[in-house]
């Protein structure tokens, strides 16, 4: 009786129900969602103009790129949305849109579809994005922060883009839908006031640094501030309260590994208490709890042995405090995630998982000194 | 024997998965299976050598008769399970999906037994060789679905001190319950063919080792413990919790190096059905010729736990037990983890063989044909209670790189399947880590080959 109807196949015939890339990134929108939220009550909707805009675009470029290089569309996975919207994360709330366009295409298109798709990428796709901005023509664009609650003056659903006019000091206007200027105020971000030295940590300064409403009187921006959101930066930024939120939930269905923030942060706060600096508005001031919740921990860009993730962890925490300190650019945190992002495949080769069945030493004994010193005892 | 750690609190080890249990059949006695009309006994149901036909064409055979046996060591014989007729000694459909030769005997309904088949007497005044020799007439192989031949593994090297014997009661894959009702229902015999493995290695402990999942079983177990003087191990449950070398890990705290046999770090590990065959050889006579197995999925109508003759078709087990409900997907032998999945429901049950499960065509886990995609999500390397890098082997093998399988230490895995189990892009990982297994060593044997030629010039 040869039932034809019978499959075969390898072992196991089980398979765990709902263990899916689809539900990963479900987690990964859904634990993004109450940043989402506190950028839409400091900023207005002109966060979900450009997260829309983002979206949309990294899906299209996916589609188009796949399609293009005759491999199957896999828009049902929901990468590329999560791309879209970690990449619109990492944008100034001003941000136009047709500058975030072009960065959801190089964030999908270029950074993902090209090296291969998902899975093969060996960047972040968001990062990379945002950095080539950085460093493209279009800066100019995406490192303008204006200050907190601007729509007040605006009105809460006009769309506001950054834009260039010579006639002006320091060039940067912003300009609605319409291409009138509207009244909006640049303002620094925690870091780069520390950065300049126009916040002095423990003096008080003269006058309060320009626009920044957020800074106490004393000149320091206030702890509850930085940490609720009241402040300038980039989209996803704002609120760590609600970062950490959407982190507890990612760690709690244990979609992304608790090492890889906890060696970022951890290393970082050492490397500021060493150098004797405030940590209390480095840890809030930038994008640090994003990047390591959210950035760091990308599957495909991070190493998979527990030893591995720890290396690379510590050193995105070391280098990240590296540029913020030394460096002359902003966006540390992406730069150095970047820069671990190529080291990872160098950790996965040479840092195995310890073999079943090897005898454990604990590992001072394989220092030299140990190993001299054991031999002179056999000998003797 | 201080490292055999406190067995009272719960042990752990790394990785694992928990599947559903889908354990239905836990509370259903063992019963008789179907007395079949006619019988494929497969000469070669171990590791190692197969056996030779010892009868012909229209014999007549009795119940524990020899049919087949080897001269080569790693084997065992093979027993009759039914008086009848030799009606053909033929290639036939094996579990492996190969073709192995095999005795197929018509019944004749009479169930006499051979008069070999008489109680041999206190094993515990016999020495070890004569044990192993009797272990070695009767059959008997290791029972949880391995089928290594136990006369070999109650015979270590004279540097090798067994300390340890541990009976693997922990069942951890999903569905079956067979070790579990034995347990309950044979827990005695059991001890006694336990004992009978202690006097054969000189082992001064032995652990029977339970998952926490069959409670029932455990208090068993710990009330004949308590008369016989030894322990229950309860481990947590989650599969492959029952594989020897977590196992091991779980109780002893040690590790069995890479390569190596559990006799490395002084332990014995056996299945309690192998122990409960054990107990019929040397009390009954009776040579290994049935076997109890669960039968259960959801594609047939009762679950059931049975004690089925070595030999009957897989497709009068189900019969029995109510046909086939629905589409049927898969054809199950062992668990839904390990087993191997039939094209036929013609191939007969072997020693080896703890389980028939059988999964509708809609619960199958169906995965569209492709190449490797790996997401790097890190669940195999979390997983793997071996320590390896699943993702890494896979798409090694898939790309065809065998040269770097083997600093993967490839041959370390077990194939428990936890990997390909959580992979959420599900890859057929441990289909690839068996290709990869099979291209290493023939690429070794081709290197081999062109050093031996370059030798010679």
């Amino acid at each position: 009786m040869a039932n034809n109807k019978l499959m075969t196949t390898v072992a196991p015939h089980l398979h765990e129900k709902g263990q899916t890339i689809e539900r990963a990134m479900r987690d990964v929108l859904l634990a993004l969602t109450p940043a989402v939220v506190i950028a839409i009550v400091v900023y207005g909707m002109n966060v979900v103009y450009i997260i829309a805009v983002s979206m949309i675009t990294a899906g299209l470029s996916e589609v188009v790129m796949r399609r293009l290089l005759r491999r199957k569309v896999t828009l049902g996975d929901l990468s590329a949305m999560v791309t879209g919207l970690i990449f619109a994360f990492l944008l100034p709330p001003t941000t136009p849109l047709w500058v975030v366009a072009i960065g959801a295409f190089l964030a999908v298109g270029v950074a993902k579809e090209l090296f291969g798709g998902l899975g093969k990428n060996v960047f972040n796709p968001a990062l990379l994005a945002r950095v080539a901005l950085m460093i493209s023509p279009l800066a100019l664009y995406t490192t303008k922060f204006v200050e907190p609650f601007y729509w007040r003056s605006v009105g809460f659903f006009t769309p506001v883009a950054t834009s260039i006019d010579n006639s002006v000091v320091g060039r940067v206007v912003y300009k609605g839908l319409a291409g009138n200027n509207v009244d909006a105020v640049t303002s620094a971000t925690p870091l780069s006031l520390l950065k300049s030295g126009r916040l002095l940590v423990d003096t008080v300064a003269g006058a309060t640094p320009v626009g920044a409403t957020w800074v106490t009187d004393a000149g320091r921006p206030s702890f509850w501030s930085t940490f609720l959101g009241f402040k300038s930066g980039c989209i996803g930024e704002v609120c760590i309260l609600a970062l950490l939120i959407g982190a507890a939930y990612l760690l709690y269905r244990r979609t992304i590994d608790w090492r890889i923030p906890a060696g970022i942060i951890g290393a970082f706060l050492a490397v500021m208490l060493v150098t004797w600096n405030h940590p209390i508005y480095q840890l809030f001031g930038g994008g640090l709890f994003l990047g390591a919740f959210f950035m760091a921990t990308d599957w495909v860009t991070s190493p998979m042995t527990r030893r591995g993730k720890w290396i690379y962890a510590v050193g995105i925490g070391v280098s990240i405090a590296l540029i913020r300190l030394l460096g002359p650019l902003p966006e540390g945190v992406a730069i150095a995630i970047l820069q671990w992002n190529v080291l990872t495949l160098l950790i996965d080769r040479y840092i195995a998982e310890p073999k079943f069945g090897e005898v454990k030493k604990p590992w001072f004994n394989r220092l030299p000194v140990f190993q001299k010193r054991k031999s002179a005892e056999g000998e003797t | 024997m201080g490292w055999v750690r406190n067995l009272q609190r719960e042990l752990f080890t790394k990785g694992g998965v928990h599947p559903p249990s889908n354990k239905i059949a836990a509370t259903m006695k063992i019963f008789p299976g179907p007395y079949p009309e006619t019988v494929v006994i497969p000469l070669s149901q171990h590791i190692g050598a197969p056996c030779e036909p010892l009868v012909e064409i229209h014999d007549r055979v009795l119940i524990g008769q020899k049919i087949g046996d080897s001269e080569a060591y790693v084997s065992a014989p093979v027993h009759s399970s039914v008086s009848g007729e030799v009606t053909g000694i033929i290639e036939y459909h094996h579990p492996t999906g190969v073709e192995v030769l095999s005795v197929q005997i018509l019944s004749d309904g009479m169930n006499e037994v051979h008069p070999s088949v008489e109680p041999l007497g206190d094993p515990m005044e016999m020495t070890p060789q004569e044990i192993r020799k009797h272990i070695r007439r009767g059959g008997i192989v290791g029972l949880g679905g391995a089928t290594f031949p136990t006369h070999v593994k109650l015979a270590p090297p004279e540097d090798k001190q067994i300390e340890l014997v541990i009976i693997n009661g922990a069942e951890c894959e999903p569905y079956l319950t067979g070790d579990h009702r034995m347990m309950v229902e044979r827990g005695e015999d059991i001890i006694e063919g336990a004992r009978v493995i202690q006097r054969a290695v000189g082992a001064e402990r032995i652990v029977v080792a339970i998952e926490r999942n069959k409670p029932d079983a455990i208090s068993v177990m710990k009330e004949i413990g308590d008369e016989y003087g030894f322990e229950v191990a309860v481990l947590p449950a989650r599969y492959p919790m029952g594989a020897e070398k977590t196992l091991i890990k779980g109780i002893t705290g040690r590790e069995v190096p890479s390569g190596g046999l559990p006799m490395d770090v002084g332990v014995l590990v056996d299945n309690v059905g192998t122990a409960a065959a054990i107990y019929d050889l040397f009390y009954e006579g009776m040579p290994l010729v049935d076997r109890v197995l669960t039968v259960a999925g959801d594609g047939v109508a009762g679950h059931a736990n049975l004690r089925i003759k070595v030999g009957t078709l897989v497709r009068d087990v189900i019969d029995f037990c109510g046909g086939l409900v629905g589409e049927p997907g898969k054809v199950i032998l062992g668990g839904p983890m390990m087993g191997l999945a039939q094209y036929s429901t013609s191939v007969p049950v072997i020693k080896g063989t703890s389980g028939i499960v059988v999964l509708r065509g809609e619960t199958v886990w169906k995965r569209e044909p492709g190449h490797f995609v790996c997401i790097r999500c890190v669940l195999c390397v979390r997983r793997c209670p071996m320590n390896l890098m699943p993702y890494l082997i896979g798409s090694y093998s898939d790309a065809g790189m065998w040269e770097e399988l083997e600093t993967l230490n490839i041959n370390d895995c077990v194939e428990c399947g936890c990997c390909a189990y959580k992979c959420p892009t599900k890859n057929p990982l441990v289909q690839l880590i068996k290709v990869g297994k099979e291209g290493m060593a023939r690429q070794q044997k081709k290197m081999e080959e062109l050093t031996e030629a370059l030798d010679k010039e």
